[in-house]
């Protein structure tokens, strides 16, 4: 690879996700050079890549003057699969306030810290029941039969879908978060893997709605079915979009990080002998391990007027891309930014953004993670890849798809 | 200065009470309530560093 200069940084094209995993340079130079880099190249349409912890959150706060939109995150145009003119679902992530509060509303109390953690006991014991399962193995692929199995069970039990359908929410996660990435895609295109994969998503949560409006439970399916916004349920697309967004978003994000901080211990194991020894570091490890891996690459936001961004003007309409990852090793922010340390502190990651949008599983996502890697520091005796990991195909979320390893999990004792 | 948390806003994630437990408590009803409204100038930086950490931007600080 030649030297690094401005014009030729490649921060969206998925395919150097996949081959390098995150641009952590190209952020670096960007941060030092550009910080509010207007970014033009050849097939992707034109937009300011944000990459300055301190500007991600001053744009973050100012909902009014950069406003959510359809596209979510800006990539490489596919000319064979133009992206969809409409928003693929209509959900938390592209509504603007006051809307964006009332629907939030619907949901928000099972996500408070009080919530979250009467799910504690159950947490536990899926956690140990995964690892029981590796107990005697001498290999496994750490995503599927770790990672991704707590997080995808924990969503799933909340809105009561039964086990026989988790792989099936398994599936339509991969194939709406991952539509560019040929394992999940198979030969179809973008648009069409993403529209088919919505369509089993609705048909199977209008059945949810059917039940849960004849026979209401404790769930988050049927605090949906039966919510109101404004004093009326949720419009039908509305309403499936929203169980889209908490299904996809609450066992995908997690699934990554799990992976990507066993990544982390691997290459530190200083800091794995270290949480080993002493427990107590688990919701700082925890906090390091988010800022580490920032599942979500990046949002994007769009100007409502002619403004100013550190010097530079913004046009109405123009598109701003604020790149998590990058705020997350901010030099002026965090010392050492590219040391894994698991006793980082205060440590003010953006992992789960911040504002008006901020995160609403983080409470449920930092339980999630605690509790895995506290019984990982008790019972995982030893761990090694036996290949390189394989990520996922994709500029918006840092998936990870494989992570073939060589293990020694301790029976419970 | 004083204190003061927005209800409208908040919506009980907490970050306030895990930076600044003795100015901030979440109660049952899943909001952040103000302990003490005038904090001495001494815990002024703990102060902030709730208001820059919320996520919903729910709690203010009125100077004088």
């Amino acid at each position: 690879m030649g030297e690094l200069t401005l014009d030729s940084v490649d921060i969206v094209n998925p395919d150097l996700y996949v081959q390098r995993g995150y641009p952590h340079a190209e952020w670096a130079l960007l941060r030092r050079e550009a910080p509010i880099y207007y970014y033009q190249r050849p097939d992707v349409d034109p937009f300011w890549a944000i990459t300055r912890h301190a500007d991600i959150v001053n744009v973050s706060r100012q909902p009014g003057l950069f406003k959510s939109v359809q596209i979510l995150f800006v990539t490489v145009n596919d000319p064979g699969s133009p992206p969809p003119e409409e928003a693929i679902l209509r959900q938390l992530l592209n509504m603007n306030p006051p809307e964006h509060g009332a629907y939030r509303g619907v949901v928000n109390r099972r996500f408070t810290p009080r919530s979250v953690q009467q799910l504690t006991s159950g947490i536990e014991r899926i956690t140990t029941e995964v690892l029981d399962d590796l107990a005697g193995r001498e290999e496994c692929d750490f995503v599927t039969e770790v990672s991704a199995k707590l997080p995808l069970a924990v969503i799933a039990e909340m809105f009561g879908i039964p086990r026989a359908d988790w792989p099936l929410m398994f599936r339509l996660s991969n194939e709406m978060i991952g539509p560019s990435d040929p394992e999940y895609a198979g030969t179809d295109t973008v648009t069409a893997t993403l529209e088919r994969a919505r369509m089993e998503f609705f048909q199977y949560f209008n059945g949810l709605v059917e039940d849960r409006r004849k026979n209401p439970r404790d769930d988050l399916s049927s605090a949906l079915a039966n919510g109101l916004v404004n004093g009326e349920p949720l419009p039908i697309f509305e309403l499936m979009s929203y169980f889209a967004l908490l299904i996809i978003a609450g066992n995908e994000t997690t699934r990554n990080a799990t992976t990507g901080g066993l990544d982390a211990f691997i290459n530190n194991p200083d800091q794995w002998e270290l949480l080993k020894r002493d427990p107590t570091l688990v919701p700082k490890a925890v906090e390091e391990i988010v800022r580490w891996t920032s599942p979500v690459i990046q949002f994007t936001r769009q100007a409502t007027e002619d403004t100013e961004l550190d010097g530079q003007k913004i046009r109405e309409g123009d598109i701003l891309a604020l790149f998590y990852p990058s705020a997350n090793r901010d030099e002026s922010i965090f010392a050492a930014p590219n040391h894994f340390d698991i006793s980082r502190y205060p440590n003010h990651h953006v992992a789960f953004g911040i504002g008006e949008h901020f995160c609403l599983g983080a409470n449920l996502a930092r339980l999630e993670l605690q509790v895995m890697f506290r019984q990982l520091a008790e019972r995982l005796e030893s761990v090694e890849l036996t290949a390189p990991i394989q990520r996922m195909r994709s500029s918006f979320v840092g998936g990870i798809k494989h992570m073939p390893v060589r293990l020694k999990v301790r029976s419970r004792t | 200065m004083r204190v003061v948390v927005d209800h409208s806003l908040c919506e009980g994630n907490g970050r306030c009470v895990e930076v600044a437990s003795g100015i901030f408590e979440l109660r049952d009803d899943d909001r952040s309530y103000v302990l003490e409204e005038q904090p001495p100038h001494s815990l002024r930086a703990k102060v902030d560093l709730a208001v820059s950490l919320c996520p919903r931007q729910a709690i203010k600080i009125i100077e004088g």
